[in-house]
């Protein structure tokens, strides 16, 4: 394989990572204020569909990113209800949400159908798109593939820097402590399912807006879960995200590829590498060692009245 | 708050998890009703509607019950495992297992008699079921890996292998390129009961009885139940608690291997792809609603069961989209989920209020 | 038991609410569809509806439908219950209906049973089917005068034979205009998920095919060779919309020209069992409008080709066609017969990928 097949390869391998790059980043922040929210897959449908919706009436494909992420958020809260105010399972709740969510994007969604709808398309960012080789992978991608290139870096600072992100992340280390120090876990946590949705929604939104102008139910077919998996894969770090939803889009990208030169290996085989190389890598990193340890408090709530 | 405290009850409220799920399933057909409404159909009669074809006739009672049995055994599993607190979301993947593993037997030897048949059937049903699971838990108590993940993978995995299979060496020559094995011989067939109702349902009570046996009346079902509450607990009492771990994985995969091959011989009587259609899934919704127990899965199951085939009525008679059933299969977990709450806590008047 | 006791309350809260069952009315033919994907999908499903959408226009006729039913155990229980409500005709319009749909017929012999793409019949239950694959020749006639690089792409859905025979019949009509042409294959193993079928389109387009073809009920596919500035050709209706300046012409279903034919023939008691098998002469299957770029020429060509093929004088799977390891399959002065049609498993000379 030459240099001319293998640039197309990685420009495609950002594009397939990004949304799986919002998502991630999302469930992370989720996971950081101590909260599992297996949604993920609820809220992105969600977001793909609302994001096509606004955009549909109203032409504008920022007004559209932004309102998907919000609602998505606001639906992600759902499971916040069920959660922190009334303790049920993160588990189960997270399940009944994705559950839910596809179900509500595909019953609102069906006569959106068939229809396209104003969105991003890649142009060449300035300067930097001459750069060779490079440029051609990383900068001749649509705008919401530049906006992702700067949330891990965003999300690292907010986390480690700011007051709220200390907050946050105390939240799901040490409820306990957090309460003690003159914070309120709950609300933190409150916080983190919403932005969380909000992330989640925004990688939905990239589906129907960016990837195609168009919606179809169960377009996200599974990125969610892959979300899920990668946080873990992460480490809980936003860095460590960005390179596990590049490899994810890089093996998406791949097999395909693969199909298209000629190879005569079954689509089936070919279109279990993504899931198989899930597993294969969280079994490299899986090893529990310092610093690679979930959120102390992760899937445990916050019992009233203490 | 508004003069309200939340305090914990020191017994679970009696009868507390009936009236939940009354007011749960009140509160999501409310929310049903009113999407309906927004849509312009009316929302009372589709209840009806739903009802009526679900559960109003015989016919349709036999088609409820029929859809009930796969999502019963999926659910026994799925809800031993989550005793454990394993969150095993597998059961599609072993379920799809079980489905090969069945037919591989017939394939291999179809024209044996049906006494040989049935037993290897069941026998490679469970045995590739289970390995589906046992390989995550494996991955869980060895290599630490999650197993909400592995398991989710291994659906994705155990499908496409399907697909594999029947699109490929599986794929029946005279059924002129279409992905589907050949017709089972008749010896492979699990036969009608009463009415259309096959003896699968004995399977089902007969896996029903055996557990509830094994979970109340055995020491290991014993240690199952008391490293699901208490998981430390278990460790410092020197239970094997990476085998049982290993043990629930190992039933949910048999069970879940068994309905597979039960919706293959039973109602396909072939193998092919459609035959996966999210019964893992659901069955996590059922295993939750019952809170667990052995006897609430099978009304639930019906319940859920029910819920899917009455959709199908409404579809015909209002056009109401399939993926109504989604929806209403998420509010009323999510409302059971909030309204567990009631049945640990209380709110009482505050007295400073 | 509690849980029985919950339903037994439902069913009182529902039978207080009163509402009695909705029957009696004026003798008129009901007609039930059974679709195998959301009728929302704008492909496959939703042309078999503008078809039915025909049917309920007609006079004395109601029409119903079911979504998304998966081939198998629910497809026999809703299509038992089709035939249970008295229905008077009913369409199954995947292949995978056929068994049960077979089953149903045998227990309800005063129904009429239609069963799309497959081959068995009973004498209350026809088969049929359009030729599509005669509008994907002619589709492939306009590939292969408009190729440069000579790698044409097709985005695939699943590998059986309907959709196996139409990458057949468009590679013989693109290499019956030039002869060195291949056609690349790639599997998505989806029939409507516009970012995964627009993602094999673009990586075909990366190794250098300048038109994409689909058997996909998604635009996903038009939209990348829109935006890589080469031609596309859409599938079921006219796709132009989504890619203006590719769009070549789209292979499409019109199955108003058949469903109320049927229905016709039912009503005046005129129907009776048959293997329906329309094409291009009874305009069940065509081409859509083709795009500026296609020059004058090759529109002549293309539409003197479809007469011929309407007339009967020119037939697509005509020998010799040597299969992808050059083996003859159909030999010279031999013509394809249906069945081998329906049963189409291999790949003719000049596709490139697996076939399953």
């Amino acid at each position: 394989m030459g240099l001319e097949l293998i640039i197309p390869i990685l420009a495609a391998t950002i594009q397939s990572g990004t949304p799986i790059l919002y998502a991630t980043l999302g469930e992370m922040l989720t996971e950081r204020s101590g909260v599992l929210n297996l949604g993920v897959e609820g809220m992105m449908i969600f977001g793909a569909f609302f994001a096509f919706l606004v955009s549909y009436y109203t032409g504008n494909p920022w007004l559209a990113f932004i309102c998907a992420g919000l609602l998505a958020g606001l639906f992600g809260l759902a499971h916040a209800v069920v959660c922190l105010v009334f303790q049920g399972n993160q588990v189960v709740s997270g399940l009944a949400l994705t559950i839910l969510g596809v179900g509500l994007a595909d019953f609102l969604g069906t006569a959106y159908v068939g229809v396209s709808a104003p969105g991003f398309s890649p142009f060449d960012f300035p300067v930097l798109s001459a750069i060779p080789v490079l440029g051609e992978i990383f900068f001749k991608q649509d705008a919401l593939v530049y906006v992702s290139f700067l949330l891990p870096f965003l999300f690292w600072f907010f986390m480690n820097r700011t007051r709220w992100g200390l907050a946050l992340g105390a939240a799901g280390e040490n409820p306990a402590a957090c309460f003690a120090a003159g914070l309120n876990p709950v609300k933190l946590r409150w916080a983190g399912i919403y932005f969380g949705g909000v992330l989640c929604g925004l990688g939905g939104a990239y589906l129907s807006l960016a990837y195609t102008h168009l919606w179809t139910n169960n377009m996200t077919a599974g990125r969610g879960w892959i979300a899920v998996a990668l946080v873990i894969f992460a480490f809980w770090r936003p860095g460590r995200a960005m390179f596990g939803a590049y490899l994810f889009g890089g093996i998406m990208a791949f097999q395909m590829r693969l199909q298209a030169v000629g190879a005569t290996l079954p689509s089936s085989l070919l279109l279990m590498l993504p899931y198989a190389l899930t597993i294969i890598v969280l079994l490299f990193s899986s090893a529990r060692g310092k610093g690679r340890q979930a959120p102390a408090a992760l899937g445990v709530n916050i019992e009233p009245g203490e | 708050m508004l003069g309200f405290t939340i305090e914990k009850r020191q017994e679970p409220l009696k009868w507390g998890s009936f009236f939940i799920f009354l007011g749960a399933l009140v509160f999501s057909l409310g929310v049903s009703a009113l999407l309906l409404a927004i849509q312009g159909k009316p929302p009372l009669e589709a209840m009806y509607l739903l009802w009526d074809g679900a559960f109003a006739h015989d016919w349709a009672l036999e088609d409820t019950v029929l859809k009930a049995i796969p999502i019963f055994l999926c659910s026994l599993g799925v809800a031993v495992c989550f005793r454990m607190q394993i969150w095993n979301i597998g059961a599609e993947g072993q379920y799809a297992l079980g489905a090969i593993g069945a037919t591989w037997v017939v394939l291999s030897m179809p024209d044996a008699p049906v006494w040989v048949l049935m037993p290897l059937m069941f026998l490679a049903a469970a045995t590739l079921g289970a390995l589906w699971a046992i390989i995550p838990a494996l991955l869980r108590e060895k290599m630490g890996l999650n197993e909400i993940i592995s398991t989710l993978m291994f659906n994705y995995i155990g499908i496409l292998f399907l697909e594999f299979l029947v699109y490929g060496s599986w794929k029946d020559p005279a059924s002129f390129g279409f992905p589907m094995t050949i017709m089972f011989p008749d010896t492979a067939i699990i036969g009608e009961l009463f009415g259309r109702i096959h003896w699968g349902i004995l399977v089902c009570a007969g896996a029903a009885t055996a557990l509830t046996v094994f979970l109340k009346h055995t020491r290991l079902g014993f240690e199952i139940m008391v490293s699901g509450e208490n998981p430390r607990a278990a460790r410092y009492a020197r239970m094997p608690y990476s085998a049982l771990v290993v043990l629930v994985m190992g039933i949910c995969g048999a069970l879940a291997g068994w309905a597979g091959l039960i919706e293959t011989s039973a109602t396909l009587n072939r193998l092919q792809p459609t035959i996966v259609v999210g019964y893992g899934f659901t069955a996590i919704v059922v295993a939750w609603l019952a809170r667990l127990r052995i006897t609430s899965i099978a009304g639930y199951s019906i319940l859920l069961a029910g819920l899917r085939v009455g959709v199908e009525n409404l579809q015909l008679e209002l056009q109401v989209p399939a993926s109504f059933t989604g929806i209403m299969q998420g509010l009323i977990l999510l409302s059971v989920l909030a309204g567990q709450f009631f049945n640990w806590y209380s709110f009482q008047r505050s007295k400073r209020g | 038991m509690r849980k029985f006791v919950g339903i037994v309350m439902l069913a009182a809260l529902v039978a207080v609410a009163g509402f009695g069952a909705t029957v009696a009315q004026a003798k008129e033919l009901k007609v039930g569809f059974v679709y195998v994907s959301p009728v929302g999908d704008a492909g496959y499903s939703y042309a078999h509806d503008l078809g039915r959408q025909a049917v309920a226009k007609m006079d004395g006729v109601k029409t119903f439908y079911v979504e998304s039913v998966p081939e198998g155990a629910d497809a026999t229980r809703v299509i038992n219950n089709m035939a249970r409500k008295g229905y008077d005709v009913i369409f199954g319009t995947s292949f995978g209906y056929m068994d049960p749909m077979l089953k149903v017929a045998k227990k309800f012999p005063k129904t009429t049973f239609m069963h799309c793409s497959g081959y068995k019949t009973a004498p209350n239950m026809s088969a049929y089917f359009g030729r599509i694959y005669q509008s994907r020749y002619l589709a492939g006639l306009v590939a292969g005068s408009m190729t440069k690089s000579n790698i044409i792409g097709y985005v695939g859905a699943f590998p059986i034979p309907e959709v196996k025979r139409g990458i057949n019949a468009f590679t013989l009509g693109v290499r019956a205009v030039n002869p060195n042409a291949k056609v690349h294959v790639v599997w998505t193993k989806t029939w409507y998920d516009p970012a995964t079928e627009k993602e094999a389109a673009k990586s075909l387009i990366d190794i250098g095919s300048d038109v994409i073809a689909q058997h996909q009920d998604s635009p996903g596919p038009q939209e990348a060779a829109q935006e890589a500035g080469i031609y596309s050709v859409g599938y079921n209706s006219d796709m132009s919309q989504f890619a203006p300046k590719a769009h070549l012409t789209s292979v499409v279903w019109n199955w108003s020209a058949f469903y109320p034919v049927v229905i016709e023939k039912v009503k005046k008691g005129e129907w009776k069992a048959d293997n329906y098998w329309w094409g291009l002469s009874e305009g069940v299957v065509d081409l859509a409008p083709f795009g500026k770029m296609v020059p004058q020429d090759v529109q002549d060509m293309v539409n003197a080709r479809k007469a011929e093929i309407k007339k009967g004088t020119f037939k697509v799977f005509a020998g010799p066609i040597k299969d992808q390891s050059g083996t003859v399959r159909i030999a010279e002065g031999e013509v394809a017969s249906d069945a081998m049609l329906t049963g189409m498993d291999w790949f003719v000379e000049g596709v490139e990928g697996s076939n399953q």
